[in-house]
């Protein structure tokens, strides 16, 4: 099973996705993206990306989507719509869910799956070791390269994330 | 809107499509089309009624999904060539998505659904603003991997493009809709030509900016969104009556002015590539523009529209600034004589 791990992940990864794109309330697309989002970081981490890992674990679910979760809360109505409370939720995503095990007997019978990309076998999906010099961890050099070699990105990215903020602010004013 | 914040949320759409115009990096380019759509959203929701609203979410919900295919088509790139560098997409698939993400923020049929709709709900400078700076930046990348497009699927959006922005503009009487539906067109032409000549798209560009400009300017003017009303120009401002007959000869393509060029350099440059049915039909469908804004013309200058009495004299309002009009109807209609100057950018 610790050769498909990285496959069942990505599979229960994508599960989440459709579980959130059939648009019940808000609040259970939060939960389900918790879900997927540690999901992914599994996955992330069984490429050996610990240290990215570490990120969504932090940033992303401890950051972003905790204030989601409040401005939601905030914010919700009193008969939240679940997955099972009108035909169209449900029926999005039990479509979706039968799309993904349609593809998961696909993949797993024949060794290709050729849609846009080609995925060549369920190898694929197995563990790689990231090239280890063994004496410092690679993922903290490239943050230090992200602050150096990448300064503008870092400039450009910074002035959107604070630009978003105003547009947010600007547009939820109202007159 | 708070001065400072209308200021740098201006300075950031500019900034944007100076990032994707400027960059050499597939995910600065990205990165730039997002800035640039994230700060135009509350120009174009400068008014708080549901109608801009709605045309902001139509505008936010089709740029995203183009931005989304661009990242698709960059990340398949990068899978087949390794490297993230624009000079050429080498993947037949990435360059065909790449087309179609580019069409969509441009507006070319089969993704022309969403320019009449959203420019008819928000104010005519934030129309102005849609339909004329934000064509830049992804036309800039179309002229950055012209190598690689693949002709037929450009070539059928073009035409196609050309006889939406015709056929669809010949029952509306709103200004914003017309205005509209001549980009499309236009956008049509451009990219008629990008595989062949993507200096001739360019020029178009360049023409068509001013053309716009001065249309959008001269519509501010007056403060008239419908056809009725700017029939109403004659009574105010003679002079603008007659620039808008002008212009809007220009925007149609006739000859003594200079909308003519690059129409006239765009079936040249076709003819000589030896395709004879294709400029033939695009200049054809080109008179179906041209219908309509001799209708316009008709409506405005030409005659005395019928109107009731009480609207036969216009309330004189304090005159309303109209920012470098003089050049850009210089620019707009007296280029022709120009023309000889093209063979400099060989």
């Amino acid at each position: 099973m610790m050769t498909y791990i990285v496959f069942i992940l990505s599979v229960i990864f994508v599960i989440g996705f459709v579980g959130f794109s059939s648009k019940p309330s808000p609040i259970y697309g939060g939960l389900v993206l918790i879900v997927s989002g540690g999901v992914g970081c599994g996955i992330i981490m069984n490429f050996g990306g610990s240290f990215l890992g570490l990120m969504v674990f932090l940033i992303y679910l401890g950051g972003m989507l905790v204030v989601f979760g409040y401005t939601t809360a905030m914010a919700t109505e009193q008969y939240p719509e679940v997955w099972v409370s009108n035909a169209t939720v449900m029926g999005v995503f039990l479509l979706g869910l039968l799309m993904e095990v349609m593809l998961v007997l696909y993949v797993l019978k024949s060794e290709e799956v050729g849609v846009v990309f080609k995925f060549s076998s369920v190898g694929d999906w197995a563990i790689y070791d990231i090239g280890n010099s063994g004496v410092f961890s690679e993922e903290i050099m490239g943050v230090a390269a992200l602050y150096r070699y990448g300064a503008w990105v870092v400039v450009v990215t910074g002035w959107s994330l604070l630009v978003g903020v105003l547009v947010i602010l600007e547009v939820t004013r109202g007159d | 809107m708070n001065p400072l914040i209308l200021t740098i949320i201006l300075m950031t759409v500019f900034l944007g499509t100076m990032i994707v115009m400027a960059s050499s990096h597939w995910l600065m380019i990205w990165i730039g089309f997002e800035m640039n759509l994230l700060a135009i959203i509350p120009i174009l929701m400068k008014k708080y009624n549901p109608r801009a609203m709605e045309a902001s979410t139509k505008y936010f919900l089709t740029q995203a999904t183009a931005s989304m295919l661009l990242m698709m088509a960059i990340i398949i790139n990068l899978m087949h060539s390794g490297q993230w560098t624009i000079t050429k997409v080498f993947n037949p698939t990435a360059s065909i998505i790449m087309t179609l993400a580019l069409a969509m923020k441009l507006g070319l049929t089969p993704f022309h659904f969403w320019v009449p709709e959203v420019t008819q709900g928000i104010s005519l400078t934030s129309g102005l603003i849609l339909l004329t700076w934000q064509k830049l930046a992804p036309m800039s990348i179309l002229y950055q991997i012209s190598p690689s497009i693949n002709l037929n699927i450009l070539l059928t959006m073009a035409v196609l493009s050309i006889l939406v922005g015709g056929w669809g503009g010949l029952n509306q009487t709103q200004l914003r809709k017309i205005m509209a539906y001549s980009s499309i067109a236009h956008m049509g032409w451009m990219a008629a030509i990008l595989v062949y000549n993507p200096t001739l798209t360019m020029l178009n560009m360049l023409i068509y900016i001013m053309m716009t400009l001065t249309m959008f300017m001269l519509f501010i003017h007056s403060s008239s969104t419908t056809t009725l009303s700017l029939s109403h120009t004659w009574n105010k401002a003679p002079l603008i009556t007659t620039l808008i007959l002008i212009t809007l000869l220009s925007m149609g393509g006739l000859p003594p002015l200079s909308g003519f060029m690059p129409k006239w350099m765009i079936i040249q440059e076709l003819t000589k590539n030896s395709s004879i049915i294709l400029p033939t039909l695009m200049a054809i469908m080109a008179l179906l523009n041209l219908y309509f804004y001799m209708r316009l013309t008709y409506s405005t200058s030409l005659t005395m529209f019928p109107s009731t009495n009480n609207m036969k004299m216009k309330w004189q309002f304090e005159t309303k600034q109209i920012t470098l009009l003089p050049p850009l109807i210089i620019a707009s209609s007296l280029l022709l004589p120009l023309t000889p100057m093209l063979s400099i950018l060989d």
